[in-house]
């Protein structure tokens, strides 16, 4: 479960997030939603711990994220940021082996043909889901995920969505940042659009 | 095999060093075999040849780290401020009488002057903003030609009767090194290898970006602090005892991630491997080319170095992608 109480976020003296306040229960899709510059990134990386609230706090299962350490963090949650971007020539498994078994989440993702591939060589979908495979691999309890689906396929929405159902119904908070574009959000058991 | 050739060739280029020089060693293999029995060979050749390999080794992990530290292709040693560091902290510790060149003493003063520089360095690039390579490079840069101007302007002031052995040695050479000088470069090369084999798989991880780096349980900050301090044990051991030898911290990495892949764990043994190779090489070639007169070492490095790197980024264009 996490939980989010009355936070308030300031960028370069711009209010992102007011006094906002919510509860993300586990075992469920959490689908954070707006349009560009609303600020769900923004939620997303402080739920992740990477950024403060300016005022009010998260937790993740009463732990405070911004006051633990990096590891222990990364025992409790799993970040796939949007654009990730590859400067060395790792292949798909090494990338995925950075954060735990790959085996099964290459399959699961239809990424097993591709594990060899130098990652640096990917187009942007297949670098999104490798990006995504290694949050998954990291086999923590709460996978926060930035935009996803934003440059997939049809047939690749449909998979990533199954794997993240099942990894709910396994009892994970999932936590999935959506543009408004978004049209079809009937998987997401939740639906976040008022954070201001 | 691929793995081994590198190390297979520096186990050749080592006993054809030893056998060639301004003076001619009759019966070298005789002379091998039996510690002692040749004086050239093993009072001479012998501490030169193990300080090469030592040398080459050290620089060539000091450039990993710091490429690897900055998440940049260009970093290394000579671009962060290290190498300046090293040799501001060594001629003024000679200079205040603390230390000889290539004295245990040297050593310690290079170490301590590359790890406040490179320090300098990190805390000058992060201080409007977060610490981005980009700004520890370009900070690096500046930092290095203050410092640098500062060693030079030192050594030329300094009116002493070793005057000339401290110019020598700042423009780097091999040629002063004896067997006593080996102790304390292979304690800090020895100490830096070892930190960076601890930190390899977190320089894996920060290679995804700082945030991508933290979301798996690395600190980069920490991480950097960590890689700072062997990066200054590896750079400024081996500056204080042979003076600045271009080009290894930058070519030895690449070389070796050219041959063998990304992982820095791996690179690790290839890359001071492959410094080794280098240095050795280009030591015989500036010991012998116009023995006896001997070339500053870091041009004969420059002429081996430059043109396999060249070779090597038209070979294969995506051994580091840039955003």
């Amino acid at each position: 479960m996490i939980t989010i109480n009355e936070i308030t976020i300031i960028r370069d003296g711009r209010r992102i997030i007011q006094d906002f306040s919510e509860q993300i229960p586990a075992g469920s899709i959490t689908v954070i939603l707006g349009p560009n510059g609303c600020g769900k990134s923004t939620l997303l990386a402080a739920i992740a711990g990477d950024i403060a609230p300016d005022k009010g706090t998260i937790t993740i299962d009463d732990i405070h994220p911004i006051l633990s350490a990096p590891l222990e963090l990364s025992r409790l949650r799993a970040v796939a940021i949007q654009n990730q971007s590859f400067t060395l020539g790792f292949t798909v498994r090494q990338i995925i082996e950075m954060a735990g078994m790959a085996d099964e989440v290459l399959k699961s993702l239809a990424l097993t043909k591709i594990s060899e591939r130098i990652v640096t060589s990917l187009s942007g979908g297949e670098s999104q889901r490798v990006s995504l495979a290694q949050a998954i691999a990291q086999n923590t309890p709460v996978l926060l995920l930035d935009e996803p689906l934003s440059a997939q396929d049809q047939a690749s929405k449909a998979r990533i969505i199954k794997v993240l159902q099942k990894r709910a119904e396994q009892g994970a908070t999932v936590v999935v940042v959506a543009h408004s574009g978004e049209s079809d959000l009937t998987w997401a058991d939740k639906v976040i659009k008022q954070f201001l | 095999m691929k793995k081994t050739a590198p190390f297979l060739a520096l186990i050749i280029c080592l006993l054809l060093a030893l056998s060639v020089g301004a003076t001619q060693i009759d019966s070298f293999w005789s002379a091998l075999l039996h510690p002692g029995s040749n004086a050239i060979l093993w009072e001479i050749r012998l501490p030169r040849v193990i300080a090469a390999v030592i040398i080459g080794a050290a620089l060539g992990i000091a450039g990993l780290l710091a490429q690897g530290a900055c998440n940049n292709a260009l970093a290394e040693p000579a671009i962060l401020g290290t190498t300046a560091g090293a040799t501001l902290g060594a001629v003024v510790g000679i200079l205040i009488g603390l230390a000889q060149v290539g004295s245990v003493g040297a050593i310690i003063c290079g170490v301590v002057g590359a790890l406040l520089t490179t320090a300098m360095t990190f805390k000058l690039a992060a201080l409007r903003l977060e610490l981005s390579s980009f700004a520890l490079i370009i900070v690096g840069i500046a930092v290095s030609a203050v410092i640098s101007s500062l060693a030079a302007i030192l050594s030329l002031i300094a009116n002493r009767a070793d005057a000339r052995s401290i110019s020598f040695w700042s423009f780097g050479s091999l040629a002063l090194v004896t067997k006593e000088n080996l102790i304390g470069i292979t304690i800090t090369t020895i100490a830096g290898l070892l930190i960076a084999y601890t930190i390899a798989p977190s320089l894996d991880r920060l290679s995804l970006g700082d945030s991508t780096a933290f979301h798996l349980g690395v600190d980069p900050r920490r991480l950097r602090l960590i890689a700072l301090v062997a990066l200054s044990l590896l750079s400024g051991g081996a500056v204080s005892t042979v003076g600045t030898i271009a080009f290894i911290g930058l070519a030895a990495p690449h070389i070796a991630r050219f041959i063998y892949g990304p992982s820095h764990r791996l690179l690790i043994g290839q890359s001071a491997v492959i410094g080794s190779l280098i240095v050795l090489i280009a030591d015989t070639f500036a010991r012998t080319v116009f023995a006896p007169n001997e070339l500053p070492i870091g041009l004969a490095t420059s002429l081996l170095g430059a043109p396999i790197l060249i070779a090597l980024v038209s070979l294969r264009s995506n051994l580091w992608k840039t955003q």
